[in-house]
Parts: structure tokens; C-alpha cells; sequence
């Protein structure tokens, strides 16, 4: 029989994002102030400040940590368990179609960093992981459960 | 009649159990039914009835599963892709088939650069205003914004600050221009080398204003080449060439978050980042760039003169107060 939309996707994409708003906030924080003071280690692999002096550290001149900002608020809104509640195809697909915006972008931003940079920050890392979790959670999640309405009896 | 659903098979859940009857009240048994349950007559038609609202209802039921589970493998398929993508871009990084780390693919050119060809410069430095002007303006990706932030000065003089990496594809294209657009307002002394952008990023020629002096009565030109062209020996870093001050670091962090590459013409306007792709340069020699500047007719060519003739514009309007009047009101 058909299953009801279960209370995880919420909790799991809410958290997520908070989390990734948070780091979001701090890399756009140092971005904006002096990222020569960003808490990171510098190994060699791992250099942050290389990562977010480099030239795709920017894209137009709009910072990528702001635009993380960005997305991180957005998702947030989506992953609110009152939005997980609603069955508009609008929410549904736009909650799915801004985590393939972010899984994308993480994808891109990866490739840059090893191939590009050729060095790993670690915050950043963070970000893609906690986007990755997001997209895991609404791609599984919109696409087994129906629509909260076709749930009801 | 509601009731006849449940006669036999299990009992539908509270909330899965929709399906059947729906079904079930799509299609009631009958409208008279059979008292004390008699199954002759009417009440058979009511037994086939209920059962074929139950086949309905499994069939129903049967292919909401199925779809969930077509759309359960979509969604791990999805996530596959995404972890396979990720995967293969670590192993190629690890085993070293996307350059990176690996420093014997790197071929570095002195910081200073190596020698440019007096001629080669006098080229660069002798296009005429009415050719960069004239010059096609397709190519063009940004140009420098005003901004209204605290004047920078140097020497009593407005100046202007460049912020770049020998490493940099995007730096590599930008001095081009840059360098066009200064040797109208003053003199290099020594002249800038060439050199070229990594080697794993882009290979892109270009000059160097690593270790150059700039005179002009106008300006002052203070440029900051912050990393060399090559990785460092663990070949994981590209090495430090010059670190920009405190207030250097500052205004260029504020202003485009510290990319590269980046412009302050006095604190009255920025470039936040190449004017043009560096795509159509990499790889080539450095004479064969150089060749075409001054050139419309050429993509490249095309390219740096309209990104010259914007940073001549922004300079006039900037720095020079529209002096020398040659350049600035030709």
C-alpha cells in the first residue's frame, strides 16, 4: 500500500542545511573580512587560502562561499518539515531541482580544486558533503514517497 | 454496502487500504442487496462484484509498488552517478592524469620571465588608440566598475594596483591588455619578461610585471605577483612569489574576495576579473600572441585591444584626469 511521506527526509535535509548554512556563513564571513585568518590547516593538499584566493573562487566577481550562503538559505526553507508536508509539484520539483543545482555545482567546484587549485580546503569540503547529504535525501526521498496528498486515505 | 468489501480477503490498513475501497465504491455491488446474505440471484453478482473490486484494488496496489520501486532505482541511480562522478575525478587526480600534483609536467620560466624581443615590445607598446577603440568588442566577458572606495595613493600619485599569480590562466590573459594599455601612460624599466601560466593551467603566455619598475608622470603601477608558475617540491603547491600587504590583502578580498585577477584604479574603479577568455591562447608561443595584438581581425587579437582600449578609458577617467590628451581624447 502506498507509504506516507516518513518524518527522516525533513529532519536529515534540515539539519544538513543548517549545518551548511553555518560554514557557508563563516567562509563568506572570511571572505568578506580577511580569509588569511580562515581556521584551516595548510599541508600542502590541504590550503584553503589557496582554494579561496584562486580565480574560481569567485564566479563573476560574486564570491562562491556567498553563493553558498545562498543556496544553503534556500534549501533550508525546502527542508523544513512543514515544506516536506506540502504537495505542491512546484515545492516537490523545485526542492529536487535545487539540489541538482548544488550537487552540480559541488561537482564542478571539486574539479577545480584538484585539477585547477590543486589544493583542498577543507571547509569547502565540508559544504560539499552536507550539499551531497541534501541531494541524497530529497532525490531518494521525492522520488519513493508520493505526494503528501496521495498518501492520505 | 459499504461493508461488502470486507466480506472476504484480509482487512485493507487504515491508510493503505484507500485503494480498495475506492474501488469498491466505484463500482457497488448492487443496489438491493440480498437479505440474510443469500448467494443466488443478485447476491452472486454481489460476490463477483467485491471480488472484482479486490482484483482491482491489488492490480491497483501492484503497480503503485511497482512504480515506487522503478522510482526508488531512479533515485539510486542518481546518487550512483554522483558518487561514480566523484570517484573518477579522485582516481584520475591520484594517478596523476590530470596534472596537479605532478610536478615533472610543470615547466617553469624563471619569476622574472625570460627575455622579450625589443621589437616584440615596441609592438606591443606602438598600437594605435584608433585601432583599440576600433576593436571588436564580442569577446569582452567584464570590465572594470567604478567604485566609490578610499583613494589609493602611492608616491603622491594616484595608484593603480595589480593583483596576480604566474600561475594564473586569467592573470596570463589580462596582462596583455594591461600591458598595451600602461606603456601609453608611462615606461617599463626593466621591461617585463615573459612567461606562461601553468603548465596544468592553460600554459597561456604572456608577460610578467614580477620584478618591473613602471614610471609614468601620471600614476604609479603597483603590481603583485602573488604565486610563481611552478609547484613548490612536494609538488603540491605552487610557490609564493610575493605576498601582498595587509591593506593590499584587505581591499582585494573586499573587492572580488581574492581572485585572481585584480585591478584598483586608485580606489576609483576595479576590474574584479579577466576581461576576456584565456581559451584561444593556451599553448601557443608567445610570439604567436604578440603577433596579433593590434589586430581585429583575429579573435585574440580582437580580444586585447577592446580589453586595452576599456583599461585606457578607465585610466583617462580614473588617474590621468583624461591626460595625455593623445590617449585619452584621440
Amino acid at each position: 500500500m502506498g507509504e506516507d511521506m516518513p518524518r527522516w527526509p525533513a529532519v536529515v535535509g534540515t539539519v544538513a542545511s543548517v549545518l551548511g548554512l553555518g560554514i557557508a556563513g563563516y567562509l563568506t564571513f572570511e571572505h568578506f573580512t580577511s580569509s588569511s585568518s580562515l581556521a584551516c590547516a595548510d599541508n600542502g593538499v590541504v590550503n584553503c587560502l589557496k582554494v579561496t584566493t584562486s580565480s574560481y573562487s569567485a564566479v563573476a566577481g560574486v564570491p562562491v562561499a556567498l553563493l553558498g550562503l545562498v543556496y544553503f538559505a534556500v534549501m533550508l526553507v525546502l527542508q523544513l518539515p512543514p515544506m516536506w508536508r506540502r504537495p505542491e509539484p512546484a515545492v516537490r520539483y523545485g526542492r529536487l531541482a535545487w539540489a541538482v543545482v548544488g550537487v552540480c555545482t559541488i561537482v564542478y567546484l571539486l574539479y577545480a580544486e584538484l585539477f585547477a587549485i590543486d589544493a583542498l580546503c577543507l571547509w569547502c569540503t565540508g559544504v560539499h558533503v552536507l550539499t551531497f547529504v541534501v541531494f541524497c535525501t530529497t532525490v531518494y526521498a521525492t522520488l519513493t514517497y508520493p505526494p503528501p496528498q496521495e498518501a492520505l486515505p | 454496502m459499504p461493508n461488502s468489501s470486507t466480506r472476504s480477503g484480509s482487512q485493507p490498513k487504515k491508510s493503505g487500504g484507500s485503494s480498495a475501497a475506492k474501488a469498491a465504491a466505484k463500482n457497488p455491488p448492487t443496489k438491493n442487496p440480498p437479505k440474510g446474505g443469500t448467494r443466488t440471484g443478485p447476491g452472486k453478482k454481489t460476490a463477483a462484484n467485491t471480488r472484482f473490486a479486490e482484483r482491482q484494488a491489488r492490480k491497483h496496489e501492484e503497480a503503485r509498488r511497482a512504480r515506487q520501486d522503478r522510482n526508488k532505482r531512479y533515485a539510486f541511480v542518481a546518487i550512483g552517478l554522483v558518487i561514480a562522478l566523484v570517484a573518477v575525478l579522485v582516481i584520475v587526480k591520484v594517478a596523476g592524469g590530470g596534472g596537479g600534483s605532478t610536478s615533472g609536467a610543470d615547466q617553469p620560466s624563471p619569476p622574472g620571465g625570460t627575455p622579450i624581443p625589443a621589437a616584440t615590445l615596441t609592438h606591443l607598446s606602438s598600437v594605435p588608440i584608433s585601432t583599440l577603440n576600433s576593436a571588436p568588442t564580442d569577446g569582452i566577458i567584464t570590465t572594470p566598475q567604478t567604485v566609490s572606495g578610499k583613494a589609493l595613493t602611492a608616491d603622491g600619485k594616484p595608484d593603480m594596483l595589480f593583483i596576480g599569480a604566474e600561475y594564473c590562466p586569467h592573470c596570463a590573459a589580462e596582462r596583455w591588455p594591461l600591458y598595451v594599455a600602461l606603456t601609453k601612460f608611462g615606461t617599463f624599466e626593466p621591461q617585463p619578461g615573459k612567461i606562461h601560466s601553468a603548465t596544468q593551467d592553460g600554459n597561456v603566455p604572456t608577460l610578467t610585471f614580477y620584478g618591473t619598475k613602471y614610471s609614468s608622470p601620471y600614476f604609479t603601477f603597483t603590481p603583485v605577483e602573488v604565486y610563481k608558475n611552478y609547484l613548490n617540491a612536494a609538488g603540491t603547491n605552487y610557490e609564493t612569489l610575493q605576498l601582498p600587504t595587509q591593506s593590499q590583502l584587505q581591499l582585494w578580498q573586499n573587492a572580488n574576495g581574492g581572485s585572481f585577477p585584480f585591478i584598483d584604479f586608485a580606489g576609483k574603479a576595479i576590474l574584479q576579473s579577466a576581461q576576456y577568455s584565456y581559451a584561444p591562447l593556451q599553448g601557443l608561443p608567445f610570439g604567436a600572441v604578440a603577433a596579433q595584438v593590434g589586430n581585429n581581425s583575429t579573435t585574440i587579437g580582437a580580444n586585447i585591444n577592446a580589453s586595452a582600449s576599456q583599461l585606457i578609458k578607465t585610466i583617462c577617467s580614473t588617474m590621468t584626469h583624461d591626460q595625455p590628451a593623445a590617449v585619452c581624447s584621440p
